[in-house]
């Protein structure tokens, strides 16, 4: 009789043994199975968040580098003139005397805030940008035909007495309508084909009587003509208050007017200040290839700052990324509790065994032989239990994932409620909810399955059966009697 | 001459001042009826561990037709040179009657176990469904499946009642004087070391003839 015809005859008569092993062994491959399914199943998660949210850039200028560019600036013009006074990118030098003594003073101009127009079209010229959006810093105007809103108890000796203008490409993807914050209650956004057109709030279209198709005119701060008319197209309404940009009521929420981007600059008679410029990625599944591919687009890097997705990705993907390492840990605590409980189950087993071993021994069976029947009978259990595991991990794996899932959106749930309140003009996430969750097995993880639980089988069985095996046949009968 | 003890001394390994057998010296012929007795914690049992190849004297050497058996490995020895039989039956329990004796060698089973007189019904249940008796001659049966030229025996009948241990001595002494083997039994038992053709007794780590 041979060791596999043995190994046969131990695993069907010995039934209660075999099944302890087999039902461990298939809640070990289960365990593995769902935690590979989860994980695969949390990046398909993150994506179509993407989707949802829509995956784009924001460029900034980097604050840090501005005394940089500054002093660069400065540089140039002391190069270039002799008396130190003169202009340069946007930049003015000029003797002043203050208390009798001479300095020089430093002004800029918008030419020098405003980001660059040139380096905002290189980014949308880039493959995989489909869309793009540029706005302007609220700007300061006053108004010349119709009355803002102001609060009577207020101080306003240093306000403008205006309203503020944000001038947008595509209102659609201004950072205050992506963060929801900004929703049209009638009418319209502002488009890239627009011109002299404005979007009002509701507080002022109600208090000033304002509807969609009326004419508003604008004058600068500094003069009362020309003046700028532009036709209401829509009144927007928004769910927290926007963050005044400065003091004074020119800024309160209800008095900011967004505007097609050129109009800003025609009231103020000055060059345009493009404060952000948002850039649409057209396929979410191409958006790291993008970021790559605009990375490398020939501006200095060293003014500006790229901010992924207005920064709600980053907060959406931190939540998903902690599911990932979840998955990643149980695997990891699966693979070491299983190898635990395998090997206490073989020495349990090999123990229960001695008497089979000493006499397989006594007969002149080697030690070789009598492990090799063990693990045939281990692999055998093994076999079964993953065939079984296979049948049933699709549906433990959804439940493990649901649950999974259901624990992060929690997570998400108790930060919404957290933060609320704490917004306003500027990016916030949006209401986003998890509503169902895909796993799928595929063949990878059933390969990967199989070899991690064959190569634990393997190990536990030969690391209890080390502690038998090194005795000699005496000792092991010794044991016996 | 088919086994020999030369010389053999045995001591624990943990008590390695304390000798077990001191250069114990035996020869065993075919076709012959041993018996080795001694009080208990004598050396009897390790005695016979060393002639099964179950482990190694400190010094002096176990020869099987006048060969060292760690020439040809300690395995090979259980496997080929001897069998053995113990006290306490050590029969596989997961396998039948019949299965246990296929595990002892390539000899005809269903014979073997006619010899011994196992009914045939019994042939294929489980072997702890047997009586005490009957597992023993299950055991010599395995014993005898190997073509070995040598039966060793722990305590044989040590389990077993008077009329049983009667009927397992006469299948000892048959296997001895009808099939030529050298049947060497270890035991406390006068009644079977009476029907022995040679007894050795060990006293004080040595061995004596009577």
């Amino acid at each position: 009789m041979n060791l596999f015809q043995r190994a046969i005859r131990s695993c069907f008569r010995k039934p209660v043994k075999s099944l302890l092993l087999l039902l461990v062994v298939c809640i070990i491959s289960l365990l593995f199975l769902s935690g590979m399914a989860s994980r695969s199943a949390n990046i398909a998660t993150q994506d179509s968040t993407r989707q949802a949210i829509g995956a784009g850039f924001l460029l900034e200028y980097n604050p840090e580098s501005r005394s940089q560019r500054l002093e660069e600036a400065s540089q140039k013009i002391l190069e270039r003139n002799p008396d130190g006074q003169g202009s340069y990118g946007g930049v003015h030098l000029k003797n002043v005397t203050v208390m009798g003594s001479e300095n020089l003073m430093i002004t800029t101009d918008h030419s020098f805030e405003s980001l660059k127009a040139d380096d905002i079209e290189k980014i949308a010229a880039v493959e995989g940008i489909a869309d793009y959006n540029i706005t302007t810093v609220p700007t300061a105007v006053k108004q010349a035909n119709f009355e803002r809103i102001e609060d009577a108890d207020a101080d306003q000796t240093n306000d403008f007495q205006g309203v503020a203008l944000i001038g947008n490409r595509d209102m659609s993807m201004d950072a205050n309508v992506l963060s929801g914050n900004v929703t049209i209650l009638e009418g319209r956004m502002t488009t890239k084909d627009d011109t002299n057109v404005c979007v009002i709030s509701e507080e002022l279209a109600e208090k000033k009587q304002l509807k969609v198709g009326d004419h508003l005119q604008f004058h600068s701060v500094k003069a009362e003509e020309p003046v700028q008319e532009a036709t209401i197209v829509g009144i927007y309404q928004v769910k927290e208050q926007m963050k005044p940009y400065m003091s004074g009521d020119t800024y309160r929420s209800e008095n900011v007017i967004f505007t097609d981007l050129h109009f800003p600059e025609k009231v103020e008679q000055d060059d345009p200040l493009y404060e952000k410029a948002y850039f649409k990625v057209a396929n979410v599944d191409d958006y790291d290839a993008v970021k790559e591919t605009i990375k490398k687009t020939d501006i200095n890097w060293q003014w500006y700052d790229l901010i992924d997705n207005n920064g709600n990705l980053d907060t959406m993907a931190s939540n998903f990324n902690d599911l990932e390492k979840i998955s990643n840990t149980l695997l990891l605590v699966v693979t070491g509790a299983s190898f635990v409980i395998l090997f206490l189950i073989f020495i349990f087993w090999i123990r229960n065994r001695t008497n089979e071993i000493g006499i397989l021994l006594s007969i002149g069976i080697a030690k070789g032989k009598i492990f090799l029947q063990i693990l045939t009978e281990a692999v055998l259990i093994g076999v079964l239990a993953l065939a079984l595991s296979f049948l049933i991990a699709p549906a433990v794996s959804n439940a493990a994932a649901d649950y999974l899932v259901g624990q992060q959106a929690q997570q998400a749930e108790l930060q919404d409620e957290m933060d609320t309140g704490k917004v306003a003009t500027d990016y916030q996430a949006p209401e986003l909810t998890v509503t169902d969750v895909e796993t799928e097995i595929t063949s990878t993880m059933l390969l990967a399955d199989s070899l991690s639980v064959g190569v634990l089988i393997v190990l536990s069985t030969g690391a209890a059966s080390v502690l038998i095996f090194r005795k000699n046949p005496k000792d092991i009968l010794s044991e016996m009697s | 001459m088919i086994l020999e003890a030369k010389n053999v001394l045995y001591s624990y390994k943990t008590k390695r001042d304390k000798i077990i057998l001191k250069n114990v010296s035996a020869t065993f012929e075919e076709a012959t009826f041993y018996a080795i007795v001694g009080s208990s914690g004598s050396g009897k049992t390790t005695f016979l561990s060393l002639l099964a190849g179950l482990d190694n004297p400190v010094s002096g050497t176990i020869l099987y037709n006048g060969e060292d058996i760690r020439k040809k490995g300690l395995n090979y020895h259980r496997r080929h040179d001897i069998s053995l039989v113990f006290q306490n039956y050590n029969l596989i329990d997961y396998l039948t009657t019949e299965e246990n004796v296929k595990l002892g060698g390539k000899k005809d089973a269903e014979k073997l176990l006619q010899e011994v007189s196992i009914p045939r019904e019994d042939w294929k249940r489980n072997v702890l469904q047997l009586s005490g008796g009957q597992q023993q001659r299950v055991a010599i049966a395995r014993a005898l499946a190997s073509e070995a030229k040598v039966l060793l025996a722990d305590e044989p009948t040590g389990n077993l009642d008077e009329d049983t241990a009667g009927e397992i001595i006469e299948l000892l002494k048959k296997t001895a004087h009808e099939l030529g083997k050298s049947v060497i039994v270890v035991t406390h038992s006068k009644l079977l070391a009476e029907e022995a053709d040679k007894i050795y007794e060990i006293k004080n780590g040595k061995l004596c003839t009577e």
